[in-house]
C-alpha cells in the first residue's frame, strides 16, 4: 500500500455520510420500538423481571462501549501505529457512553425515589431483617452508591468526549501536539479507568448478590468487555466495508489483528472465569459456593454454565487459533456475531439469576430480555452512527496514519 | 568502493560463498527477488532491522514450527494429565505389577473426588505452556542451525555493518546453482554497493578453550546436588529436617482442647456435625462390627471375610502380640505375664482364661469377638487397637489353638503319624 496516499482518496469516506444518516435515524426508531415494547412487556412480566431484563441489556451495550474507551486509551499509552485507521471507529463507539449515561438513569430513579429496583440491599425491609447487608450498609447504600455512579460516568463521559473531540479536531488543524496531549493523558486516565470499571463491575453486577464476593469480579467484566469489543469491532469494519468505504484503509493484515486480539482475550476471559471457579470450587465454603449454586442447580442454567464453557471459549479458541480465520474477514465476522452472543449470554448468566434462597422467576428467559435488547442495542447502534454522518471515519491527518496503511503482519 | 569485487584465485583457501552488500531495505528487497528468481535455496539475507515483505522476496515459506509447538504444547496437556490421574487417583491394586515405588496411590484431600479437572487443570495449563514454550525457542534455534560458536561470514570486516547500515545478501557454495563466476555476476548486477568472495574459515573450529573451562565447571557444580540427595537417601543421621521455608508440614495451628474465640462455645475442637457421619466411620454392619446377628451372638465369620490360610496366619501374628502375653502362646492361660504375678504372689491378680477349655469351645464367635472389643472383668478393651478384621482373624486363629490342643489321632495327616511318638 503506498503511504502517500492522495488526501481525496483519504477523504473518500465523506460519501457516507448520507447512508449513515439512514442506518442512525433507521436504528433511533427501532430502538425506540424496541424500549416501548420492552416496557408493555416489562408491565405484563412484573417490575422485577423488567429491571432485570434492562440491566442485563443495559450491560451488554455498556460493556461494548467501554471495551472501546480501553482501546483507544491503549492505542495512545502504547503509542501504536497500526491501529490509527481502526481507532477513529473505536472513538466512535466510546462516544456513545453520554448516551449511555443517560440510559442508566432509568435504573437507578426507583433507587431514588426509594422504590424496591433491581438491587436487592436497596430496598429497607430487606436490610432490616439481613445482619450481613446492615454491615455492609456503610458502602451499599442508596446516596453512596447514586455518588459512585455518577463519578464513574462524569470519568467515561470526559475520557471518552476529550478522545473523540481531540482526534476530530485533527483532522482539520493536523496538528501532532494534539497526538502528544491525548498521549499524555492516556497514562492517568488508563489508572481511573481501571478503577471505575472494576468498582462499576462490583456495584451494579456483583451487588446483585449482597452476601457474595469474589476479589477477581472486575478483572471478570473487563475481559468480558474486551471479547465483545473486539468482536463488535470485526464486524462493525466488515459491515462498514460491506457498504464500500474503508476498502484501502483497513486491509486482511488489521482484520488479522483484531483476530489476534479477539482470541487473546477469549483465552484472558477464560483464564479468568476460571480461577474465580476453581478457587471457590476448591475451598467449598457456603459463603462462596452460594453464586454458582442457582447457576447450577437446574438444567437450564447447567446447560448455560456449559454452553459458556464451550461456545465462549472451547469452540473460539479452535476457530481462532490458526491463522486462517483471521485473515479472512468473513470468516472472522461470523466469529465475531457468534462471540457477541456468547458475550450476551456470559452477561445474561451473571444478572438474571436470583440469589440463591430466593424465589426464581416462572421462567428463566423472558420477552423483556429480547425488546429490551433490541431497544438499548438500536439506541447505542444510534449513538455510534450518527457521528459518521458529521465526522470521518479515519483519524485523516493523525501522524501516524501511513503507518497504519502500510501496516502489515511480520 | 569497488576493490575486492574479482573472486579469489582457486589457489586461496577454500571459497564458502559470495557476499553483496547493498544500501537500502529498498534495493535488498529487488535483490532478494532477482536471486529467488535465479533458482538459489540456500542463501540469506542480513540487515540492521526487521525488513517488511522480505520473506517473500526471498521466497521462503512459513515456517513449520508452529507444528511444533502444537505437538508439544499437547503432549504437556496429555503428560498433566496423566501425571495427575497416576500420582492421585490410579488404583495401586490394578498395578500391582510394578514396583512399588513406580505405583500411584488414591490420594484424598479433605473429602475431594481423586480425580476431577476443575483441579486439575492448573497444573495441565502450566505443562502445556511450558513445553509449548520450550518447543518454540529450542524448535526455532535449532531449525536455524543455531547455536554456533563460529561463522566464517562474522570474519568478514564489511560485515560488521550488517548491525548498523548496511544491508547483504550471501549465497553459500553449497548452493546446488552455485558457480564462482556466474553467481559473482549475478550478484554484481544487481545494484549493490560491492561484492566480495568469503573465504572458509581458517580458524580451527574448536570451541574457545576458556568456554570448556567455564562448561566443565559448571556440570561439576550440577553433579552437587544429586549427590547431596544421594547422599540423604542411602544414609541416616539423627538431625532434624533442614526446612528451607516452612511449609505446612510446620505451620501454626489448633490443638486439641485448645481455646478458640471464633466459636461459641470457645473450642477449637469441633463435635461432630449432628446427623452426619464420618468417612469410613459408617458401622452399620452389626454381624462385622459388633459380632452380633438380629440381636444373638454370631456363630459364623462375617460373609465378606474369606478364611484361608493366611488369614489364621495373620490372627498369629496378631494374637502373639496381643493376646500371648497374658493368655500365652499355646492359648491355656499361661502367659508370662500371669506366670511372673503369680510368682511374685501379686494380690487380686485373676489368672487368664484358659482359651482352649470347653467353655471357651463353645462359645460362639460373636460372643468373644465381644471379649476382644470390650474387655472382660480385668481384661482391658482391644477394639481401639485391634481392627475389626484382625479381630476376627485372632479368632480365627483362637479356633484353630483349640482345635490342636483338643486332636485326636485322626486328625493328624496319616504320613506324620510315624512321628508321633
Amino acid at each position: 500500500m503506498n503511504p502517500n496516499m492522495p488526501q481525496s482518496e483519504l477523504s473518500a469516506s465523506r460519501d457516507f455520510r448520507r447512508p449513515a444518516a439512514r442506518v442512525a435515524g433507521v436504528a433511533c426508531v427501532v430502538g425506540i420500538a424496541g424500549l416501548a415494547a420492552g416496557v408493555a412487556s416489562g408491565y405484563s412480566a412484573g417490575w422485577e423481571v423488567f429491571f432485570r431484563s434492562y440491566l442485563l441489556n443495559y450491560s451488554f451495550v455498556l460493556s461494548l462501549a467501554l471495551g472501546a474507551l480501553f482501546f483507544v486509551l491503549l492505542q495512545h499509552l502504547v503509542r501504536a501505529g497500526w491501529s490509527v485507521s481502526l481507532r477513529r471507529l473505536a472513538e466512535f463507539a466510546a462516544g456513545t457512553l453520554p448516551v449511555l449515561a443517560l440510559l442508566f438513569l432509568p435504573l437507578v430513579i426507583p433507587l431514588w425515589k426509594g422504590m424496591p429496583g433491581v438491587w436487592m440491599w436497596s430496598a429497607p425491609d430487606v436490610v432490616a431483617a439481613d445482619p450481613v447487608l446492615q454491615a455492609k450498609a456503610a458502602y451499599l447504600n442508596v446516596p453512596f452508591f447514586l455518588a459512585r455512579c455518577a463519578f464513574y460516568f462524569l470519568v467515561w463521559c470526559v475520557l471518552a468526549r476529550y478522545y473523540l473531540h481531540q482526534s476530530v479536531a485533527q483532522d482539520t488543524d493536523g496538528q501532532p501536539r494534539r497526538t502528544l496531549a491525548m498521549q499524555w493523558w492516556s497514562a492517568p486516565g488508563m489508572l481511573l479507568y481501571g478503577l471505575t470499571v472494576t468498582f462499576f463491575a462490583i456495584d451494579a453486577l456483583m451487588s446483585l448478590n449482597p452476601h457474595w464476593f469474589s476479589t477477581i469480579w472486575g478483572v471478570y467484566f473487563f475481559s468480558g468487555c474486551l471479547v465483545g469489543f473486539f468482536a463488535f469491532l470485526a464486524l462493525l469494519v466488515y459491515l462498514i466495508q460491506g457498504r464500500g468505504q474503508l476498502a484501502s484503509h483497513i486491509t486482511v493484515e488489521h482484520y488479522h489483528d483484531i483476530g489476534k486480539l479477539a482470541f487473546g482475550f477469549v483465552v484472558f476471559w477464560a483464564y479468568i472465569a476460571f480461577s474465580q471457579y476453581m478457587l471457590i470450587w476448591y475451598a467449598n465454603i457456603p459463603e462462596e459456593t452460594v453464586w454458582y449454586l442457582p447457576r447450577q442447580g437446574d438444567t437450564w442454567w447447567l446447560s448455560v454454565s456449559l454452553l459458556l464453557l464451550f461456545g465462549h471459549f472451547v469452540a473460539p479458541f479452535l476457530a481462532l487459533i490458526s491463522r486462517g480465520p483471521k485473515r479472512r474477514p468473513g470468516l472472522l465476522a461470523l466469529a465475531a456475531v457468534w462471540l457477541l452472543l456468547m458475550h450476551w449470554l456470559d452477561l445474561y448468566y451473571i444478572v438474571t439469576p436470583r440469589p440463591s434462597g430466593f424465589a426464581a422467576p416462572a421462567a428463566p428467559l423472558h420477552l423483556t430480555d429480547l425488546t429490551l435488547f433490541v431497544g438499548l442495542g438500536g439506541l447505542f447502534v444510534a449513538a455510534l452512527v450518527w457521528p459518521m454522518t458529521r465526522w470521518s471515519l479515519i483519524p485523516e491527518r493523525d501522524p501516524r496514519l501511513p503507518e497504519a496503511l502500510a501496516f502489515r503482519n511480520i | 568502493m569497488k576493490h575486492g569485487t574479482k573472486p579469489r584465485p582457486p589457489a586461496g583457501p577454500e571459497l564458502h560463498g559470495l557476499l553483496a552488500e547493498f544500501d537500502s531495505p529498498g534495493a535488498l528487497l529487488t535483490a532478494a527477488e532477482r536471486v529467488r528468481d535465479a533458482g538459489y535455496t540456500k542463501w540469506d539475507t542480513h540487515s540492521p532491522f526487521p525488513v517488511h515483505g522480505i520473506d517473500e522476496a526471498m521466497g521462503i515459506r512459513r515456517t513449520r514450527l508452529p507444528w511444533l509447538v502444537f505437538v508439544f504444547g499437547v503432549l504437556g496437556c496429555v503428560t498433566g494429565l496423566a501425571l495427575q490421574w497416576w500420582t492421585n487417583a490410579s488404583d495401586s491394586r490394578e498395578f500391582s505389577f510394578l514396583p512399588a515405588h513406580l505405583q500411584g496411590y488414591a490420594f484424598e484431600i479433605g473429602g475431594k473426588p481423586l480425580f476431577s479437572l476443575p483441579a486439575n487443570i492448573p497444573v495441565i495449563f502450566e505443562l502445556t505452556v511450558l513445553l509449548a514454550a520450550l518447543a518454540t525457542v529450542i524448535g526455532m534455534f535449532a531449525m536455524n542451525n543455531l547455536p554456533r560458536h563460529h561463522a566464517p561470514l562474522l570474519a568478514q570486516e564489511r560485515f560488521k555493518r550488517a548491525t548498523t547500515d548496511r544491508f547483504f545478501v550471501f549465497i553459500t557454495a553449497a548452493d546446488p546453482k552455485f558457480n564462482a563466476t556466474r553467481t559473482h555476476h549475478l550478484l554484481s548486477g544487481l545494484g549493490g554497493s560491492a561484492v566480495e568472495s568469503v573465504a572458509a574459515s581458517s580458524e580451527p573450529a574448536h570451541l574457545p578453550r576458556s568456554l570448556i573451562y567455564a562448561t566443565t565447571i559448571v556440570i561439576c557444580l550440577l553433579l552437587l546436588p544429586p549427590l547431596f540427595v544421594a547422599k540423604a537417601r542411602f544414609t541416616k543421621s539423627a538431625e532434624p529436617r533442614i526446612q528451607l521455608i516452612r511449609d505446612m508440614g510446620n505451620q501454626e495451628r489448633y490443638k486439641t482442647q485448645q481455646v478458640h474465640a471464633l466459636f461459641v462455645d470457645n473450642r477449637a475442637m469441633r463435635p461432630q456435625v449432628p446427623g452426619t457421619v464420618a468417612r469410613g466411620d459408617l458401622r452399620d454392619d452389626a454381624h462385622y462390627y459388633e459380632g452380633k446377628v438380629s440381636g444373638d451372638w454370631a456363630t459364623t465369620y462375617p460373609p465378606q471375610l474369606e478364611i484361608s490360610e493366611s488369614f489364621v496366619r495373620r490372627g498369629q501374628q496378631r494374637f502373639n502380640i496381643y493376646c500371648a502375653a497374658c493368655h500365652g502362646l499355646g492359648g491355656a492361660g499361661d502367659g508370662i505375664v500371669s506366670q511372673r504375678a503369680l510368682a511374685r504372689d501379686t494380690p487380686g491378680w485373676t489368672v487368664p482364661t484358659s482359651l482352649v477349655n470347653q467353655t471357651v469351645i463353645e462359645r460362639p464367635l460373636g460372643h468373644i469377638f465381644n471379649t476382644i472389643t470390650n474387655g472382660i472383668r480385668t481384661m482391658p478393651p482391644y477394639g481401639d487397637q485391634i481392627p475389626e478384621q484382625d479381630r476376627w482373624a485372632i479368632i480365627a486363629y483362637v479356633r484353630a489353638l483349640e482345635r490342636s490342643q483338643n486332636a485326636h489321632l485322626e486328625d493328624v495327616p496319616v504320613e506324620l503319624r510315624p512321628e508321633l511318638r
